[in-house]
């Protein structure tokens, strides 16, 4: 944005215009951005504001509502649930991820895009389908459980459905490429050959990483994990399969406030909850690392 | 000579089928700067990335002072290293990349302040402490990379082509640097270049380097002045090469014979002729040939002298650059300077005579 208006003005300063007079900003690149924004303020700003709104005009106005879900220990777990696994599928996602993504950056290109193409097409498959698929692996008599008693080293199943365990893996499966992606694109930026200026100068490989290498790559994992973590806080499908009723995270109550007990209001202020966190935790990734690791420079 | 400082032992490292470096073999003695000068693809910067510890050679060795070094990860050598890109820790400022090495060796926090102003006193990059690389020119950010490969005072020394991506004038004043730098730490610098000029301005000796093999090393004068290989003589300084048949060869020299009827006696040959009428190349240093207005084959004196035409007079100021072809067809450079006599009044079309000495020519197979 900043670069297109001040190439314009360039070439504005360019066509021989008296100098002191004003100049004026070219109006095409704001023109440009108007049916976007137009089409968010229609279709997302509005319909959440009417939401927020009859969170504290239902049933009656006030903040009875947010009184209500943060006076109950009911609602209290399922917040701390759906942070508890939020956090713990982030971090798990970031252990996993950065390994492939350094992986993928140093291996030829041959052989790294089939094991995008691997990553990308688990990312197109159909959400409910995977996470069935979870259910398959992790039930009971499922694959994993069978194989771990066939070779003995378990003598009953262990509990890997209807509970958070489930939805932990089963959400860190498809928040993995979140985390890959733009980890894979600050680690290829990385000239390899600073760390072998690291490792002339003196460093242990340890001492690479983390004075050199994590440093770099920092802005790409907040950027990574900023995504999981948000997304992980307002899913929906996969702890509600995976879960269970008795496991219930904040998406779901949402779900429950609005479509079957019809409280717009309590379903409204949970949203609003989930929001502020969400902008929260935007402002301070901005803070710390700026646009960088979001794909801006 | 001394006892060799650094060897390195019939070097081979293959990549697959391409041999990038066949067998080198060189010595370098403490405190000289040795450059390893060659085109791209000759094996310098492979032989160069082996002694760093960043690559491994599939034969040889390399020795420092008498111990193998091959068994020595790069961040155990104890071997600094500026390399060809900017390899400046972006996060860090000018002071803590430079800072580093000392960092990582875990040494008091007094020393390390001391040593970093030192040396950033010795780049003349004082007040530069808190930039970031990307806030400085990529001439400063080479002088911070020399810097940082300096701090620990490491033995030897290695740069990589560290200023091809410098303009001409601010390589100049670097390449001045260096030399100054290298006088004040008396470090040992090998140094990796494919531009002859900046081998001849900076080095002790030179290596030259050509197809994996070093075809040559000495000081840039003796390189110059006594090429034995016709790639040494072709790649340090302008030269002139004349097909000629080999008419007699004894004892290193040759009796040449140059178009149908020139004949040419004693010119140094290199590498051995076998029977006479071999084919041959006769190299001339274009500034070391003489013109006479008056077109003559006669040798006078010492002297050989070549039938020519000019074609083309450019006037470069301190010299004069003149485009001759002999009377069988080969082009041949010549060199005056400025004010030289035999230029006043030389005009294209005019028969001349190309003068040189022989013994000063030489002859390649």
């Amino acid at each position: 944005m900043a670069g297109v208006t001040r190439q314009a003005a360039a070439i504005g300063g360019g066509t021989g215009l008296a100098p002191g007079r004003p100049r004026r900003l070219p109006a095409g690149p704001f023109a440009l951005v108007v049916p976007g924004l137009l089409l968010l303020v229609v279709f997302f700003a509005l319909p959440v504001l009417a939401l927020l709104l009859r969170s504290v005009t239902e049933p009656e106005p006030g903040f009875a509502n947010y009184a209500a879900l943060i006076g109950s220990g009911t609602y209290l777990k399922i917040f701390f649930n759906t942070f508890l696994v939020s956090a713990v599928v982030t971090l798990v996602s970031l252990a996993i991820g950065f390994p492939v993504a350094w992986t993928l950056a140093i291996l030829p290109q041959g052989v790294a895009a089939p094991i995008f193409g691997v990553l990308i097409l688990s990312m197109w498959t159909n959400l409910l389908t995977r996470t069935y698929a979870w259910m398959v692996l992790l039930q009971r008599t499922g694959v994993i459980n069978k194989s771990l008693i066939g070779l003995g080293l378990i003598d009953a199943p262990l509990p890997m459905v209807n509970n958070l365990t489930g939805v932990t893996i089963g959400m860190t499966y498809i928040m993995l490429p979140f985390v890959v992606l733009p980890l894979y694109g600050v680690i290829r930026r990385i000239d390899p050959a600073i760390l072998q200026a690291a490792a002339l100068c003196g460093a242990s490989r340890f001492q690479a990483l983390r004075l050199v290498l994590l440093p770099l790559v920092a802005p790409g994992m907040a950027a990574g994990a900023l995504m999981v973590f948000v997304m992980s806080l307002g899913y929906f499908v996969t702890p509600a399969l995976l879960g269970g009723t008795a496991n219930m995270m904040l998406a779901e109550l949402i779900a429950q406030f609005v479509q079957s007990l019809v409280n717009w209001g309590m379903g409204g202020a949970a949203a609003l909850v989930l929001l502020v966190v969400t902008l929260a935790l935007y402002a301070l990734q901005l803070r710390l690392f700026g646009t960088a690791g979001l794909g801006g420079r | 000579m001394t006892e060799p400082y650094l060897e390195i032992d019939g070097i081979r490292r293959e990549f697959g089928p391409v041999v990038a470096v066949e067998a080198v073999r060189l010595t370098i003695q403490r405190g000289e700067f040795m450059t390893f000068l060659g085109p791209s693809g000759s094996g310098k910067s492979t032989t160069l990335y082996i002694l760093a510890g960043l690559d491994v050679p599939t034969a040889g060795d390399i020795r420092l002072e008498g111990r193998s070094l091959l068994s020595t990860p790069p961040q155990h050598r104890q071997i600094g290293m500026v390399f060809q890109r900017y390899t400046l820790f972006p996060h860090l400022t000018v002071a803590e990349n430079v800072a580093f090495p000392l960092v990582v060796r875990r040494r008091p926090r007094a020393e390390i302040d001391a040593k970093v102003k030192a040396m950033l006193r010795l780049v003349r990059l004082e007040g530069f402490e808190d930039r970031k690389p990307a806030q400085m020119s990529g001439g400063q950010q080479q002088r911070v990379a020399l810097a940082r490969a300096l701090v620990y005072d490491p033995p030897v020394l290695l740069m990589d082509e560290p200023l091809s991506a410098l303009d001409k004038k601010l390589r100049e004043e670097i390449q001045f640097e260096i030399r100054r730098i290298h006088q004040e730490t008396g470090v040992t610098i090998l140094y990796v270049t494919h531009d002859q000029e900046e081998a001849l301005r900076l080095s002790d000796r030179i290596a030259v380097f050509s197809k994996g093999v070093i075809d040559q090393v000495g000081t840039g004068e003796e390189l110059y002045a006594h090429p034995t290989t016709r790639f040494v003589a072709g790649f340090i300084g302008d030269s002139d090469f004349l097909t000629a048949t080999v008419t007699a060869a004894e004892k290193g020299r040759a009796d040449l014979k140059l178009g149908d009827d020139v004949i040419v006696r004693g010119v140094p040959i290199h590498g051995d002729p076998g029977r006479p009428g071999a084919k041959a190349s006769l190299m001339l240093r274009p500034e070391r040939i003489d013109v006479a207005t008056a077109p003559s084959s006669a040798v006078d004196g010492d002297r050989a002298a070549l039938p020519a035409t000019v074609e083309d007079i450019t006037f470069l100021g301190a010299s004069i650059h003149l485009a001759a072809r002999t009377a069988w067809g080969e082009a041949v450079a010549v060199r005056l300077p400025y004010g030289h006599p035999a230029a006043a009044g030389l005009a294209r079309g005019q028969s001349i005579g190309l003068g040189f000495e022989p013994a000063a020519a030489h002859c390649f197979l």
